[in-house]
């Protein structure tokens, strides 16, 4: 079964003042299927996931050309409607940045800011979301406390439940586990397996191990170039190209 | 990374040495200097004098400090001083400090200073009995009315309680009684000066080295405040400015003191504002 | 050659000992520093309580320390400090809070570059330069404006001392606000939050703290300020009834008055006693802060 496309990125640079950090980046990501992208730090992977967001509209600046379409939608027309696209596309960072209120204010904050003033509602989706990122049975008693006084890999469940309770259609990860340890890093893993019969994901990660496990597709991107995208399971075994199969073989990166 | 420490190091000990050293040099300077210190009244004449005396005398070296009369006295009696300069006569109990502590207070008065009671110039106000005046800073008399000007609350305003010319104030206009709580304060002549001259409806006193264009000074009693009234001892609100010293002064002292009662130093005296005492 | 190895390690030795030494020494400095000054401010104001009640001296209605009998009583110095002050965070916390929020979240680049050495040129200016523009420019205005007999008032007071306190509300509050991590703003951008709620529901409060310790580091300055007050406030020794009334601050009564008083006199010792009042609201006002500052460092998880 072919899969069908949630996002399609076509010939897209992008610039840090003069720095080119993208160069003619094209790629299609598949709905329901995990979309790893791996490289050496500085190559630009973050930057790509950050465009799907716009989260770089932030970086005073920057400037981007070429086309990221998702189901018809422009992303980076003027006319787009940032809210929603961020509404649709859920973000985890790096490090767990539950904000530093309880549980609960974490988990409603998302359908707060969207105008929700329905408790019961609020209060069935939180439920719900925790649930989905297997958190529930850890916090049910302690929905109230401080976010902060959970462990890292619990923080950053938290934050996978915060970005589900506004129900996008795409998650991103950028780099989900760097800051946790292995047990925490599994369970993440396990998570992201089961959250892709729901929704679209895409990961960044040093880790190739780890994008082996969780991932669909695979990226492999350099100096700001896309060098190679396939099915995982090619990219790992077969490479087309002498650069991939050398860093794929830890002879850099 | 050891060399340069030690560097370091030796650069902090020649600091210590050179302050050192400074130090040294300017005790040796200061056994020359004559110190003068107390009241602000008299600093600008003090200033004045001691600069063309130090022209004129250039092995002498007069350092001349304010602080006030209180200041001044205080500072003779613990030695800090060669000359105090005081805007008030130096009072009982203070003389029996200095007998106490074994100096021989030697007084000589070098001016006559009037103390103007000013108005703003819209004022139509221009003389006041010192009963009136007693009347306004104790807070009996409120509006400007009762002096006959024009109906307007009087914003009162007095020096700091312990300055020369509050002391002389009280003891010449006010009986001894004691100001308004809510009176105005300032800290200087200036500033009493500068707050009258903004202020339409206050009333004020300074110096009458202090009197500029932009205050209106009212007479006194009938009389009023010009040098010609002060001199003759017909203005009621005028008192001498002295200078004190241990014991009857000599090298230096003495020569400074002798100038500033010059006929030269006397006008400087009137140049400053204040009146002299040659009669 | 061993011989020498072992000479010049025993040299690095004493010389690193003689480095923690001479800077230790320096670090006690301060120390003793504030040692001497309470042990100075209580043994030269204790002698007033012998001779006037605490109670009285602190709640008297009156100051005439120069009167015979002398009245000191210090309530209306305290009373003037606290309306001045308060007065001035009326001013000091809306613009000081305001120009870090604007600096901070709203200004491009050129703005902030222009507006931050402004702030900082503001918090150089010596506090007798803004006496003296108090006096000679902002009491006239006021006085004309208002129809108040005298400019020199709390209220303008209040204005001035409000003015030198808003740069030191505004740095410490855009240090606060700097202070909240980057990664709450994204996740809340992320979660679809405009720039408004992200200011107001999540930077605020996560900054909040830090911005009190902000406004009460700038009372602390506002309370302690002794120059402005002594040329604009008026300087009347009296409960003020209203805004516009003349108030004497416990700060400038020690600077006007401790020159001319004569040394270990009840005057000098009540001097140091009001001395000793101001060094007790500062301690208070700096504790307070401290506490509040070490919550907000607690809750941003950045450690003590």
């Amino acid at each position: 079964m072919a899969p069908e496309t949630k996002i399609c990125a076509q010939h897209i640079d992008f610039f840090y003042g003069r720095t080119r950090a993208l160069k003619d980046i094209s790629l299609d990501i598949y709905a329901n299927r995990v979309t790893a992208l791996i490289g050496p730090s500085g190559c630009g992977k973050s930057t790509f996931i950050r465009l799907i967001n716009r989260m770089n509209d932030l970086i005073p600046g920057t400037r981007v050309e070429g086309k990221i379409i998702m189901d018809g939608l422009d992303i980076n027309h003027p006319r787009t409607d940032v809210v929603d696209l961020r509404r649709r596309v859920g973000m985890v960072f790096q490090k767990p940045n539950p904000f530093p209120k309880s549980i609960y204010e974490n988990m409603s904050y998302g359908l707060r800011i969207n105008g929700m003033k329905d408790r019961n509602f609020i209060e069935q989706r939180v439920v719900s979301a925790l649930k989905k990122a297997a958190l529930y049975d850890d916090v049910k008693d302690r929905l109230h406390e401080s976010a902060l006084m959970l462990s890292g890999g619990q923080q950053q469940r938290l934050c996978i439940a915060r970005c589900l309770v506004v129900e996008p259609e795409v998650i991103l990860f950028d780099e989900p586990c760097a800051s946790l340890d292995p047990i925490s890093t599994r369970k993440i893993e396990e998570l992201i397996l089961e959250l892709k019969k729901d929704y679209t994901i895409v990961i960044v990660t040093h880790n190739m191990q780890q994008a082996a496990r969780v991932s669909d597709y695979t990226a492999f991107m350099y100096m700001g170039e896309l060098v190679e995208y396939d099915l995982t399971e090619k990219i790992f075994t077969v490479p087309k190209e002498r650069m991939t199969e050398e860093y794929l073989s830890g002879k850099f990166g | 990374m050891g060399k340069r420490s030690f560097t370091t190091m030796t650069m902090f000990i020649l600091l210590a040495v050179m302050t050192l050293t400074a130090h040294a040099v300017s005790a040796v300077a200061a056994d020359r200097a004559i110190i003068v210190k107390g009241s602000t009244t008299v600093l600008p004449v003090i200033q004045v004098a001691a600069e063309i005396f130090m022209d004129k005398n250039p092995e002498a070296n007069i350092s001349v400090q304010g602080g006030g009369s209180g200041v001044g006295i205080a500072s003779l009696l613990d030695k800090t001083t060669d000359i105090a300069t005081s805007s008030r006569k130096i009072k009982p109990e203070e003389i029996e400090k200095a007998k106490a502590s074994g100096i021989n207070v030697n007084e000589i008065p070098i001016a006559i200073d009037g103390i103007a009671v000013i108005v703003h110039p819209v004022n139509t106000v221009k003389a006041m009995t010192r009963t009136q005046i007693r009347e306004i800073y104790t807070g009996k008399i409120t509006d400007w009315s009762q002096l006959g000007g024009r109906k307007g609350k009087i914003v009162v305003v007095t020096r700091d309680t312990s300055s020369g010319t509050f002391e002389a104030f009280e003891a010449l206009a006010l009986n001894k009684e004691k100001v308004r709580p809510d009176a105005l304060s300032s800290a200087s002549n200036q500033a009493v000066a500068q707050t009258v001259a903004q202020t339409p409806g206050a009333v004020g006193y300074v110096g009458h080295g202090y009197l500029t264009p932009r205050v209106k000074a009212v007479a006194v009693d009938g009389v009023q405040c010009t040098k010609q009234a002060i001199q003759s001892e017909k203005y009621p609100l005028s008192r001498y400015l002295y200078v004190y010293t241990n014991g009857r002064p000599s090298g230096d002292v003495q020569r400074f003191i002798n100038f500033i009662l010059s006929k030269e130093g006397q006008r400087l005296v009137e140049e400053e504002g204040f009146v002299d005492i040659l009669k | 050659m061993s011989a020498m190895k072992i000479q010049r390690k025993a040299l690095v030795t004493l010389k690193e000992g003689a480095y923690k030494w001479l800077f230790a020494t320096l670090a006690f400095a301060s120390l003793v520093f504030l040692v001497g000054i309470v042990f100075t401010l209580l043994t030269e104001s204790l002698p007033v309580f012998s001779k006037i009640r605490p109670t009285s001296f602190l709640f008297g209605p009156f100051w005439y320390p120069t009167a015979d009998p002398p009245e000191m009583g210090i309530w209306p110095l305290i009373t003037a400090s606290f309306a001045v002050t308060a007065g001035a965070m009326v001013v000091c916390v809306p613009i000081g809070v305001g120009t870090a929020l604007f600096i901070h979240e709203l200004a491009g680049r050129r703005q902030r570059a222009f507006l931050k050495p402004v702030i900082e040129i503001l918090a150089g200016i010596p506090s007798i330069v803004y006496g003296f523009f108090g006096m000679v420019v902002v009491a006239p205005i006021l006085q004309d404006l208002l129809g108040i007999p005298t400019g020199l008032c709390a209220f303008t007071a209040s204005l001035v001392l409000g003015i030198m306190a808003t740069p030191t509300v505004a740095s410490l509050a855009e240090d606060a606000l700097s202070f909240v991590p980057r990664s709450f703003r994204e996740a809340s951008l992320a979660l679809g939050a405009n720039r408004w709620q992200t200011l107001t529901r999540v930077v605020m409060p996560a900054a909040g703290s830090g911005i009190s310790t902000a406004v009460i580091l700038g009372m602390g300055r506002a309370v302690g300020e002794t120059m402005t007050v002594l040329m604009v406030a008026g300087g009347a020794a009296m409960v003020p009834k209203s805004l516009f009334d003349p108030v004497r601050p416990m700060t400038s009564t020690i600077a006007a008055e401790m020159g001319e008083a004569v040394m270990g006199s009840l005057h000098y010792n009540a001097l140091f006693a009001i001395g000793l009042m101001l060094f007790l609201i500062t301690l208070g006002v700096n504790i307070i802060a401290e506490i509040i500052s070490r919550r907000f460092r607690l809750k941003l998880g950045l450690g003590r």
